[in-house]
């Protein structure tokens, strides 16, 4: 009989390394028509940083995603990054990009300011213009002042910047300290349907709510809830690498090795959660990797609901689930009286 | 009869349908030209000026949908020979002996490597005890004895089975906990098969659990998990005729890959270039290299570029994995639910070799006692060298374990106590300026929002 059971995970996750130093560093080169080109030496692995850093610097600049071509991943020409790694990018590869749009963008505004007839303080740069705070209808092209700044000043707009996350080091002893400069919180809540026949475990849903600062773009944050999510079913019922007796790997493939596919996925929700992060840029934080965190525990506790097992070994596979349901049957007859 | 006309119309048809494809097979296939439309179909979220927010769409992914990505597998250059590695096979072994003639003697075949030929043959993140092919010592199956450059990939993999290796078996260490023993054969000998341990101490333990009304207990264990990522390791390496270095490579991080592969190579950074291809998935897997020294070796040997793409068998075997982990947790607990005191033992798997395992204990340790708020902890952490594959960074560096740990426990005590897990959560988590474990006073703390705002999209209901 398919018993049904609910289960939930809470968890915190830093950003960056621990402790140790982990910069950023980045070009911003706004073009004489008012597009820009971003250089970093992060590298895109199929997360859609890139897309994010190209709307950190937009927003930095007033102007479009799609003005923004972003350079990435070439030791020869782009500055150091510490890579993509410890979900890092948005905030510390963000950052520093955001600082460098910064410096290209004060150098717009050292052009712009004679053209107004305002103090460089008074300026923003907002809807591919630079303009007069309060007053919108004061504005120049950012192009005309690329243009201007670079053919007639001589002065192209470039920044560049770099960023490290601050940090205090933990001591040994007791490990106090401050090792990392901020974390994000999350909470999944699966259902799952229990056969206590067969052990075999069906993930039916699960409703995730994610904090990551500001979400840069809410669409990238989905895709990396989602595919964490798959990542924590297979590390929850399937996924596991074996070994035989001398050591050998025995299911090198994956006929044997079983990763979750579309069939094994549950229904998914996914809530962002309201939040800012005064130290990221434009209060965003990050979000890779704590999307697969609470998956496997928020399942497994679902699992003992559902059957009253737990299973404190991972993966929860089918036999395990059924012989820790015989087991706890085995003891409720013994404790029936005579 | 009409049922049989029937029949034989459709199998006229059939036969019909026949020849055509017959003379679709004659003729040359030619792709329809469709051009693509010049203009990007750019939807409105890459227009708006305000560009934080917006549902913007990756500007690779009409590559991908096209099938224009070029992948390393899809890159090839004039000349360009293929590599493959020939793999130990055995956890824990001497070599006496690597034989490598008859695979250098055969057609096609245009380079061998050996560890031996490798400047500095060692590297990694935090401790450099990875070699790029051993020379002396297996540590495990997957390590890398001798690599092969040839023509095609069909003859490099023959000429593997042309190498002839000689081993000395050598006890292998395979429980993480057993290995943790001073009487314990060691995977590096003679160190110490715990390589790195962790410790967090705050407030009174002893004292907290003498105020608990109940103490809870636990042993939760996890497995060994390869991030299978579609893309496999995969690299190309051109040592060109100034002795300058370029390679291409799926790794996501370009600054470590170019100052390991100065180290291994003995090469000043200004002659390595290393360029980030669009990486068919990370996941950790792919924070350090794996095989560029070996390929670069053998461009300078044959003056030809050289690809490597890793089999899938190969990342399960010779990449990193995410580490097992045997958690230990002892939590004292008031009759109302708060957490006064908790205590937890961690043992890593460090497989063989160190790689992230030391980042990965780190935040395991800092992160086992969960959001909450507790006055008492202590968190003890081991990361164990054995003779399986290493384990490395993977999605989370830890915090997965641990999570299922400490998630697992506390509904234990919910159980126990009679709580229903949503309140009980809510009752210990952090908030706004609580200390973590490690006396950070954290800022933009929204683990209550987010246990709230799921709760309610799930329609979490307290049962009576």
């Amino acid at each position: 009989m398919k018993r049904r059971g609910r289960g939930i995970a809470c968890m915190w996750y830093p950003i960056g390394f621990t402790v140790s130093a982990n910069p950023s560093a980045a070009t911003v080169k706004v073009n004489e028509d008012g597009t820009a080109t971003v250089l970093t030496g992060t590298v895109e692995t199929g997360q859609g940083s890139l897309t994010v850093l190209g709307q950190i610097a937009a927003e930095a600049l007033g102007i479009a995603t799609d003005d923004v071509h972003v350079v990435s991943a070439d030791t020869d020409t782009t500055p150091m990054d510490t890579g993509a790694i410890a979900s890092r990018t948005t905030y510390v590869t963000g950052n520093a990009i955001w600082l460098a749009a910064e410096a290209a963008k004060a150098i717009l505004f050292e052009a712009a300011a004679p053209i107004l007839g305002v103090k460089v303080s008074q300026l923003e740069a907002k809807d591919r213009k630079i303009q007069v705070k309060n007053f919108p209808q004061r504005n120049v092209s950012i192009g005309e002042v690329a243009h201007r700044s670079q053919a007639v000043l001589g002065q192209p707009a470039i920044g560049s910047a770099s960023w490290n996350p601050p940090t205090v080091a933990m001591d040994p002893d007791t490990g106090q300290g401050k090792p990392f400069a901020t974390y994000v919180y999350a909470t999944q809540i699966a259902e799952v349907d229990v056969d206590d026949e067969t052990g075999e475990v069906e993930v039916l849903r699960i409703a995730a709510a994610h904090d990551c600062g500001t979400a840069i773009n809410p669409m990238l944050v989905e895709g990396q809830v989602e595919g964490g999510i798959s990542m924590g079913v297979g590390m929850a019922l399937q996924e596991e690498m074996l070994f035989d007796a001398d050591g050998r790997h025995i299911n090198p493939n994956l006929t044997n090795y079983i990763m979750p596919t579309s069939l094994d996925m549950p229904e998914i929700t996914v809530d962002i959660v309201q939040d800012f992060d005064p130290t990221g840029p434009f209060g965003a934080k990050g979000v890779g990797e704590p999307t697969a965190v609470p998956t496997a525990a928020a399942i497994l506790n679902a699992i003992h609901d559902a059957v009253g097992v737990r299973v404190t070994s991972l993966p929860a596979t089918s036999e395990k689930v059924l012989a820790a349901i015989k087991a706890s049957r085995a003891v409720e007859q013994k404790q029936i009286p005579a | 009869m009409d049922d049989k006309t029937k029949v034989l119309e459709r199998e006229q048809l059939d036969i019909e349908s026949l020849r055509e494809s017959e003379v679709d097979l004659r003729l040359p296939a030619v792709v329809p030209r469709e051009p693509y439309p010049i203009e990007t179909l750019a939807p409105d979220a890459r227009q708006q000026t305000r560009a934080v927010g917006q549902r913007a769409t990756r500007p690779d992914g009409r590559l991908h949908g096209l099938g224009q990505t070029r992948y390393i597998d899809d890159l090839s250059f004039p000349g360009m020979l293929h590599a493959r590695i020939k793999r130990a096979g055995i956890a824990s072994a001497r070599i006496k002996s690597i034989d490598t003639s008859a695979a250098e003697s055969m057609p096609g075949v245009m380079a061998v490597l050996t560890g031996k030929e490798i400047p500095t043959n060692s590297f990694g993140p935090s401790f450099q005890d990875q070699p790029v092919l051993v020379d002396d010592l297996v540590f495990h199956a997957g390590d890398g004895v001798a690599a092969v450059a040839a023509v095609t990939e069909q003859i490099a993999n023959e000429a593997l089975a042309k190498i002839v290796v000689e081993y000395e078996p050598l006890p292998a260490v395979l429980d993480p906990v057993a290995a943790m023993r001073e009487d314990s054969p060691k995977v590096h000998a003679p160190d110490s098969n715990i390589y790195a341990t962790k410790v967090i101490r705050k407030g009174d333990i002893e004292k907290g659990f003498a105020e608990s009304d109940h103490i809870f207990e636990g042993r939760f264990s996890t497995q060994m998990i390869e991030h299978v990522s579609l893309e496999p390791h995969a690299a190309i390496a051109d040592w060109d005729a100034n002795g300058r270095l370029t390679v291409w490579a799926t790794i996501g991080r370009i600054t470590l890959a170019r100052s390991d592969m100065a180290r291994t190579l003995k090469l000043p950074m200004s002659r390595i270039r290393i360029i980030g291809t669009i990486v068919g998935g990370n996941f950790g897997g792919k924070n350090e290299i794996t095989q560029e020294p070996a390929l670069a070796l053998l461009s300078k040997k044959t003056g030809r570029p050289v690809k490597g793409v890793f089999t899938r068998g190969e990342e399960f075997t010779s990449t990193t994995t995410r580490h097992p982990i045997v958690m230990d947790y002892k939590s004292g607990v008031a009759n109302d639910g708060r957490i006064i005191a908790r205590q937890i033992r961690l043992v890593l798997d460090g497989g063989a070799y160190c790689s992230w395992s030391e980042t990965t204990l780190g935040k395991a340790c800092i992160l086992a006692p969960g959001p909450y708020k507790i006055d008492n902890v202590v968190a003890e952490a081991f990361v164990v060298y054995t003779n399986k594959t290493m384990t490395g960074a993977m999605r989370g560096f830890g915090a997965p374990q641990v999570c299922f740990a400490y998630e697992s426990h506390m509904d234990d005590i919910a159980k126990a106590l009679g709580k229903d897990p949503l309140e009980i959560r809510l009752l210990n988590a952090f908030d706004e300026g609580s200390p973590s474990p490690t006396g950070q006073v954290l800022h933009s703390v929204v683990v209550k929002e987010s246990l709230r705002k799921a709760a309610d999209r799930f329609g979490w209901e307290p049962r009576s």
